[in-house]
């Protein structure tokens, strides 16, 4: 009986979505789920990540439909600003549902 | 891995567009420029105060608006945060308001009330000495300055602008009571000086990236 419910428990952990559980990805998704926008050299000096790591990362995101990317100028610089779409928010919310629910009992 | 807790995760972004200094520079140099407003020269009061003091003033609005665009934003970056921030910001202007109609109340009251013969004779007798007037009216207006102050400091979540609404208060109370203006130089540099090592501490903090600028 105990076994099965601790069968039970660990499946929820298969159901964590992958795609936004990495690291950096979560980072990136975390700061911009709590602002409305944010440019790339703000998201970047937030979250601590590389040019190119970052970068990287936005075109996944961007191409999973999480992220909005829009370049524009700012005087003679470009400038990328950055939002979740409302899928990305939605796929946050449920990621950090699950894990709160993965770790309910947890007491360290 | 560390909890994330995500509204310490949006005060965290939201001060750190606080931490170039540049406002607290902005606000010592305008208490810098109060010195000019408050000042009564024993000569009487000039029209060159004012003039010192709106173009202190616009140089202080000017340097900072400068610095925000030229200096802070292509180092940090920019950001647009949620309707948290934006409801706050109205709530911040909304009691402002009714705190400005309260002190404009308080002040047609306190001019009606001298023109009024009795209330006039009363109060004139209570501030027979010229000290009791000027600690009356210096605690009056550090009390107008003050709380105002305070609740901008607790609607922008900023913990260091409690030390510089009292900081303001204490040089509206100094200036009128003892009419000597390099209190509020002094109280001015005391504001300005933290934000001084704040702007340095974010050049090094946040350096110019312009090549990778170049490549977004």
């Amino acid at each position: 009986m105990s076994k099965e419910v601790g069968k039970e428990d660990l499946s929820s952990l298969a159901e964590i979505d992958r795609f936004v559980h990495e690291p950096a990805r979560l980072a990136v998704m975390s700061l911009l789920y709590v602002v409305e926008s944010a440019d790339f050299t703000f998201v970047m000096n937030q979250t601590g990540l590389t040019w190119g790591n970052l970068s990287a990362h936005i075109s996944k995101l961007e191409k999973a439909g999480y992220l909005e990317v829009e370049k524009t100028f700012r005087g003679k610089r470009p400038n990328t600003t950055l939002k979740l779409t409302s899928q990305g928010r939605r796929v946050f919310r449920d990621y950090a549902n699950r894990m709160k629910q993965v770790f309910q009992d947890f007491d360290g | 891995m560390n909890q994330i807790n995500l509204k310490e995760l949006e005060r965290k972004a939201f001060l750190s567009t606080y931490q170039d200094g540049l406002w607290d520079m902005c606000i010592g140099l305008i208490v810098i420029c109060m010195s000019f407003f408050l000042y009564r020269p024993a000569t009487g009061y000039s029209p060159l105060n004012i003039v010192l003091v709106l173009a202190c003033m616009a140089l202080a609005c000017a340097l900072f608006l400068a610095g925000k665009k030229f200096i802070t934003l292509p180092r940090m970056g920019q950001v647009k945060f949620g309707e948290k921030r934006t409801r706050r910001r109205k709530t911040m202007a909304i009691v402002l308001g009714v705190v400005v109609l309260f002190q404009a109340a308080l002040l047609v009251i306190q001019f009606v009330g001298w023109r009024n013969p009795e209330f006039g004779a009363m109060l004139n007798e209570f501030f027979q000495e010229r000290d009791a007037m000027d600690l009356a009216v210096a605690t009056l207006g550090s009390l107008f300055v003050g709380p105002s102050m305070i609740l901008v400091a607790y609607f922008m979540d900023l913990t260091r602008g409690y030390f510089i609404a009292v900081m303001i208060a204490l040089t509206v109370f100094l200036m009128i009571y003892l009419n000597q203006p390099i209190y509020a130089i002094i109280i001015g540099i005391l504001i300005a000086v933290p934000g001084v090592v704040l702007f340095l501490r974010f050049l090094q903090k946040y350096p110019l990236h312009r090549e990778e600028t170049k490549r977004e």
